[in-house]
């Protein structure tokens, strides 16, 4: 009897026998199971867990299985990249779980085998709304930061189109426009994801910011950071400062203290090249390229520099003036952009496919986030398949209320 | 007479058709989505009896909020329709789908800090939640102002089971509207109301059983119902 409930547990497409044992799982039963799986499979507890915590051991038999990334992880390294569902979620579950899936398996793949004294390749996740982008994007960073790279992650490259309250003439150059607070945001959570990195790399540069106040050759940029951080007026030319120095800095040491690589993480990378809704003084429109923080990324996505890689998802749902049917990245960066990112790799981020949704079904049930009794029968989970199509952010909502 | 009833059944359409009215003959039978077939040896012969009827009579066109699915609950229908406003049915149906996501949030949290020994008595489910809290509301006898001699005394009248789910969702949708800080959302403020009437706290609950008390109160004019 243990034998055919273990054959029924590796099997992907679970029995409705099986997913009664996992609910009720009682104590002696799954000891005696465990014993019999300890020869087979040590690491699988359950179908849709997996206990390889490290993000470069995933590969393609952890497909549609949940890894926990660590507290401490979450804190430093996703301060602000985390969609906001998603840290909902976290906090309810007290765990962060992420699903193993095959373009976040496929990004960490070429990431494993690139040269990095060449220039970094550009990847471009793209999908439909809700496909998983954003934590695909967000799966590949936490392996970059397990490797000991440097990140810099732009959550959201449409905060900085849209809704800002300040926007001040830049003090250093005439024709641009600053945002204070988005900049100094920025650099907070940055500071916070690179804390060992900052003492480290060295300024190669003279800065200087007012009559007064300048940083000299040779200081470690976590005193640049805080400038940036403590005088609000400079800060968008410290991001872009910042960002410099990064770009000289990134594959060019010699194997010492000084190499790292770097992890350029954008989000919604469409904002760089669409329109803003911010208005100049005299009522007339803002151009992207008018901005620092967006003149200054845009340098970034060109690979002139070495020593790294640029990971960035497209977004229609924070974007502004496109349909809401534009998911190709010909659609969504339009013609300047395209260009602009051309040659890139591109990744198709699908919907769930069969077993990643019996996964995600699972995990709401061992969680007690599937309330309603008839979410819980074969009906049910029928129901939900057809509401949702498979779609990840549609089936989480769903679930939600039910 | 079978004349006059087969006159009451032809198709009649009104010239002037009323949008919030669907006035049907009381011939007609309520419709009944569900797709569950209870098996024929359970039904008690009342129940039987009226599954004979619907083979006969006529039935009332089904409202387009209703569905065959069985996470359709006529109770939630019916607060959703009373949180209506303007016939914004869609504001009112996202306001409680974010109502019972919020308690969903709130009671799992709890569970999954709680002590093993202590999950079994966190009440997860927003549905049951949303029913129990609905019970502890509605109360078991009202006040009806009845005139005697020149003067309006307030006398306590049993209330049927409509009228008190009514009071009971009505309280429920006015503390929430009048009596918390303006700018709170209203699936926050419903959701902390539901919680605390599910545990038998909070201004609803109070306000009912204040109405209990002043029935209490005026026992000695129960005398002057007639009904």
């Amino acid at each position: 009897m243990n034998l055919h409930k273990l054959a029924s547990r590796l099997r992907p497409t679970v029995t409705q026998k099986f997913r009664h044992f996992h609910i009720q799982g009682s104590g002696q039963q799954l000891e005696a199971v465990v014993g019999e799986t300890s020869s087979a499979e040590p690491s699988l507890l359950s179908v849709f867990r997996t206990s390889e915590q490290d993000p470069a051991c995933h590969s393609e038999r952890h497909t549609g299985q949940y890894y926990t990334i660590p507290p401490a992880h979450i804190q430093k390294l996703f301060p602000h990249g985390l969609p906001p569902r998603f840290q909902l979620q976290v906090k309810t579950f007290n765990e962060g779980c992420v699903m193993v899936r095959p373009p976040a398996l496929e990004l960490i793949s070429y990431l494993k085998r690139v040269d990095y004294s060449k220039p970094p390749l550009r990847y471009i996740l793209y999908g439909d709304t809700g496909s998983g982008k954003t934590l695909s994007l967000c799966h590949a960073l936490h392996y970059c930061y397990t490797q000991g790279w440097l990140i810099l992650h732009i959550p959201d490259a449409h905060l900085w189109v849209k809704n800002c309250k300040e926007l001040l003439p830049s003090s250093s150059r005439p024709s641009r426009f600053d945002q204070p607070i988005q900049a100094s945001q920025w650099l907070k959570n940055f500071k916070i994801t690179n804390e060992r990195f900052l003492s480290k790399i060295k300024t190669t540069q003279r800065y200087v910011w007012t009559k007064r106040e300048s940083t000299e050759e040779g200081r470690p940029l976590g005193e640049l950071v805080d400038q940036g951080v403590n005088r609000m007026k400079s800060s968008s030319d410290v991001v872009g400062a910042v960002l410099r120095e990064l770009r000289l800095q990134a594959g060019g040491a010699t194997d010492g203290e000084g190499a790292f690589k770097l992890a350029v993480a954008v989000d919604g990378v469409n904002a760089l090249w669409g329109k803003t809704t911010l208005k100049k003084e005299d009522k007339t429109m803002c151009e992207p390229e008018e901005l620092t923080l967006i003149h200054n990324l845009r340098k970034m996505m060109k690979n002139d520099w070495s020593g790294g890689a640029i990971l960035t998802a497209l977004s229609q749902t924070g974007s502004l003036f496109k349909p809401r049917s534009a998911y190709l990245p010909n659609e969504l960066l339009g013609e300047e952009g395209f260009d602009n990112m051309e040659p890139f790799v591109p990744v198709s981020v699908p919907n769930y496919s069969e077993k990643e949704f019996e996964s995600c079904y699972l995990y709401y049930l061992d969680r007690n986030w599937l309330q309603h009794p008839h979410s819980r029968s074969e009906e049910g989970k029928k129901e939900l398949i057809f509401l949702s199509n498979k779609n990840p952010s549609i089936l989480e909502r769903l679930c939600a209320f039910l | 007479m079978a004349a006059s009833v087969r006159y009451l059944l032809k198709p009649w359409t009104p010239s002037l058709c009323f949008v919030r009215w669907s006035r049907y003959n009381p011939y007609y039978l309520d419709p009944d989505p569900s797709k569950d077939a209870v098996p024929e040896s359970e039904l008690s012969p009342e129940q039987k009896e009226l599954q004979e009827l619907k083979t006969v009579r006529p039935i009332k066109a089904a409202l387009s909020s209703d569905t065959s699915s069985p996470f359709n609950d006529p109770l939630m229908s019916k607060f959703i329709n009373m949180m209506m406003e303007d016939g914004n049915k869609i504001l009112a149906r996202g306001i409680m789908t974010q109502t019972l996501e919020t308690i969903k949030r709130r009671q799992v949290e709890k569970y999954h800090k709680s002590p093993a020994a202590k999950r079994e008595e966190v009440e997860c489910n927003p549905y049951a939640i949303f029913h129990q809290a609905l019970e502890n509301c509605k109360p078991i006898i009202g006040l009806a102002s009845v005139q005697k001699g020149g003067k309006f005394y307030q006398v306590p009248v049993p209330l049927t089971d409509n009228r008190r789910r009514f009071l009971a969702m009505k309280w429920l949708i006015t503390e929430c509207r009048d009596n918390k800080h303006r700018r709170t959302h209203m699936y926050e403020k419903l959701s902390q109301e539901l919680l605390a009437a599910f545990a038998n706290e909070g201004n609803v609950v109070k306000r009912k059983q204040d109405l209990h008390k002043m029935a209490e109160a005026n026992r000695a004019y129960a005398h002057y119902r007639w009904w």
